[in-house]
């Protein structure tokens, strides 16, 4: 039951068309049950006054036909009276079930007159139904009329009636109040029936009411339920479909907006991704282009080198710039290839389940020999086991490259550091120098393209400046982070974190971003 | 020893003339081709011990040129590609190059591939082995199994012989790129090198000398490390 009800709420909560449909019944049932309720009670009512004037006209009337029949008699012994007496009864009494009126002829009580004159009563009236509160107010009323509403039983229903009284003075017999019964059931019934239309009536309004609104809302709901779906496809990328308009009025024109703004959208789209690939394909290009002719130029210098002993010292000299700045060329040209795809996003990493350790000790490995010519010593600090984690090793590598040949560069001979972490759901790498560190405005900077921390130092290890921005893209492609600390004087950390699996987040590295006071 | 020849075709005129006088400089004999069309017809009169081959090339592209090659021939092919993107490589290498070079190539790699592809490796004390039902003539570089003569290339030759030298023991990819390709892993590489060339060439052999090449007897993957003969 509970279910039922949660689910009906639901389907209340989610269907705008439900709710305006119930709404509207709601209302109109208010409604039509109090103007209903007005009219049934005033068409009773005014069925009820009728028939009271009818009743006490005829009342009236007959009252004095009584009393004139009484009054004008000659012959007053018992039995012409008594006989007299006995026609009023049939004379007066209408017995059709519906409109019946029944009679009674009885003697006030405690008059002194003796007589045994026998009271004619209409048979089926019980006279317990003309209550003592009433003949006391005949007799008080005198020739007036008096009445009052009873109920009447009928064959074990009750139907409304009406009593009317008033004294007829019989002479030589005394005082004697006649009584008229009328049954109202007719008048009932004609209420009962307008009720009762009126009952269908509104029942049959509501249902109609309630059709009604569920076409109206369904047409209203319906324009903005497709606008909600189509939306919701262009939300998803598709944008394609789009709003079938019909007609001029307000949904129309919602429906031509909302289509004029699809078409400029999927325009604006369609001509910025263009653009993204024409942009991207000149890269490529350009890079292509470039590379035959690089190609050439480095072949060229190398056969000018086998031939470096027939050449001048200046010459030689000139080779030597010739070669190292064509092979910067090359660093930048391929740099810059990568830059692009990472904006193109075209960068598609292969990831494997590597261990860590591996990948930092080959990276230290490959630069210890840049290591050795700066008189720098690695202090390797990594967990005994192996630290398994899912990333492309090909990018964690140049990563670890990058950030380890830039502390060589920055860190002013003084030991590198190199710390290996796990946790449950993450590994990090850290990589930190000794060297003058950078301001917090230069480490704002660090990760910007072809930033320089040292503009005024000459570089001694190449670079494109390039670098930075690549290993951060490599760390986001990975979802992970790669942070920087410094401190000016002290050195500056590099923290590189990355989940332990591909689609595990991670709220913590394993190991802290901060510079030790002393680690020397 | 007669000089080794090596045919160039490379449709930058510049270049091609480059290569050759480097090639002439190191030693080999060699001639170049700037139109794939005339490529394949200047191969089977030439009758080259190496071709380096560029892979954009108008009319014939290079990719063409090496399949050409490689129905009837098992000469080494070195593509040399100014592409960047790993799916141009694996076309190159399906088509059954043995190696690749990006452009701009550094001369002394391309030297130590070159000559890794020419070397004739020595002959072992035990010049023939066996594995299963294969039989490795290392002098009269041939393969047989169940005495049925299967035509590898120099370098799917070389493959094998890498590993079955040292049956049992695991060959790395990089190990193999050094030993079978030549490679000069050098610290300042940007990159680790691309370990796919061996998977291609370990896919091709394979296919050659497998019964079914998805469960292989021969050559064995070593999930995570690498390759290495089987003990059949």
């Amino acid at each position: 039951m509970r279910r039922i009800i949660e689910r009906l709420a639901r389907f209340f909560k989610r269907s705008l068309q439900a709710r305006w449909v119930a709404s509207t019944l709601v209302l109109s049932a208010i409604a039509l049950v109090s103007v209903g309720g007005f009219l049934s009670y005033s068409i009773g009512s005014g069925l009820f006054d009728t028939r009271l004037q009818q009743v006490l006209k005829d009342g009236e009337r007959a009252v004095v036909d009584v009393q004139n029949t009484f009054t004008a008699a000659s012959e007053l012994d018992p039995v012409s009276l008594q006989s007299m007496m006995n026609t009023v009864v049939p004379n007066l009494e209408n017995t059709s079930a519906s409109d019946s009126r029944l009679v009674a002829l009885l003697r006030s009580p405690n008059q002194d007159l003796n007589q045994n004159l026998q009271s004619p009563v209409s048979l089926g009236l019980d006279l317990n139904l003309i209550p003592e509160a009433l003949r006391t107010e005949v007799r008080k009323a005198g020739s007036k009329l008096v009445y009052k509403s009873v109920a009447l039983p009928f064959n074990g229903i009750s139907h409304p009636g009406l009593i009317v009284g008033s004294q007829v003075d019989i002479p030589v017999a005394g005082a004697y109040e006649l009584y008229l019964v009328y049954d109202l059931q007719s008048a009932q019934q004609t209420l009962d029936f307008v009720q009762s239309t009126l009952v269908f009536g509104g029942i049959v309004m509501i249902l109609i009411l309630g059709a009604v609104s569920f076409y109206v809302t369904g047409r209203i709901v319906r324009p903005v339920k497709i606008a909600a779906s189509v939306a919701s496809e262009l939300a998803a990328q598709n944008l394609e479909p789009r709003i079938k308009v019909v007609g001029e009025d307000v949904i129309a024109d919602l429906g031509r907006s909302f289509n004029i703004m699809a078409d400029r959208m999927q325009a604006k789209i369609g001509e910025l991704s263009e653009l993204s690939r024409m942009q991207q394909r000149f890269v490529a290009d350009v890079s292509h282009e470039l590379r035959t002719p690089l190609t050439t130029i480095k072949l060229s210098a190398a056969l000018l080198e086998n031939k470096v002993d027939e050449l001048s010292p200046a010459a030689a000299k000139n080779l030597h710039k010739l070669q190292g700045q064509v092979s910067r060329f090359e660093d930048l040209l391929n740099d810059l290839l990568e830059i692009s795809r990472y904006d193109a996003m075209t960068v598609v990493p292969e990831f494997e389940i590597e261990d860590l350790n591996g990948t930092v000790g080959m990276a230290l490995a490959n630069i210890q020999v840049l290591a050795d010519s700066k008189d720098c010593r690695l202090v390797v600090d990594i967990p005994a086991g192996p630290v398994e984690a899912e990333f492309d090793p090909r990018r964690i590598d140049r990563v670890l490259r990058n950030l380890l040949s830039n502390a060589i560069e920055h860190g002013a001979g003084e030991p590198i550091h190199v710390s290996v972490g796990q946790n449950e759901n993450a590994v990090a790498v850290t990589i930190m120098d000794h060297g003058s560190g950078m301001s917090p405005a230069e480490v704002r900077q660090v990760f910007d393209r072809f930033w320089r921390a040292d503009k005024a130092r000459r570089r001694t290890t190449g670079g494109t400046g390039l670098g930075m921005s690549i290993s951060l893209a490599d760390a986001q492609i990975h979802n992970g982070w790669l942070q920087v600390i410094s401190k000016p004087k002290r050195g500056t950390m590099f923290r590189l974190t990355l989940p332990r699996k591909q689609g595990v987040s991670f709220t913590q590295s394993p190991l802290p971003l901060n510079i030790p006071e002393v680690t020397k | 020893m007669m000089n080794k020849k090596i045919l160039v075709v490379e449709d930058e005129a510049e270049l091609n003339e480059s290569l050759v006088e480097w090639l002439r400089d190191g030693g080999f004999e060699a001639k170049g081709v700037e139109d794939g069309a005339d490529a394949y017809p200047t191969f089977l009169e030439y009758k080259p011990d190496l071709v380096l081959l560029d892979v954009q090339l108008p009319h014939v592209t290079g990719v063409e040129i090496a399949k050409l090659i490689r129905r009837e021939y098992g000469t080494p092919i070195i593509m040399l590609t100014a592409k960047t993107e790993a799916e141009d490589i694996v076309a190159g290498l399906e088509a059954g190059a043995d190696d690749y070079v990006r452009k701009p190539f550094d001369h002394n790699e391309l030297m130590a591939r070159i000559k890794a592809r020419l070397r004739e490796r020595n002959v072992p004390e035990k010049a023939v082995l066996t594995l299963g039902e294969l039989t490795i003539d290392i002098a009269g570089h041939e393969v047989r199994k169940d005495g049925q003569r299967i035509s590898l290339t120099p370098l799917e030759f070389n493959l094998l012989q890498t590993l079955v030298e040292k049956p049992g023991s695991v060959f790395s990819r990089e190990e193999l790129l050094v030993k079978v390709w030549g490679y000069q892993f050098k610290h300042d590489d940007k990159f680790k090198p691309d370990t796919r060339l061996v998977n291609v060439h370990v896919q091709r052999l394979r296919s050659k000398i497998e019964a079914d090449p998805d469960t292989p007897q021969f050559v064995l993957t070593e999930r995570g490390v690498g390759y290495k003969a089987g003990s059949v």
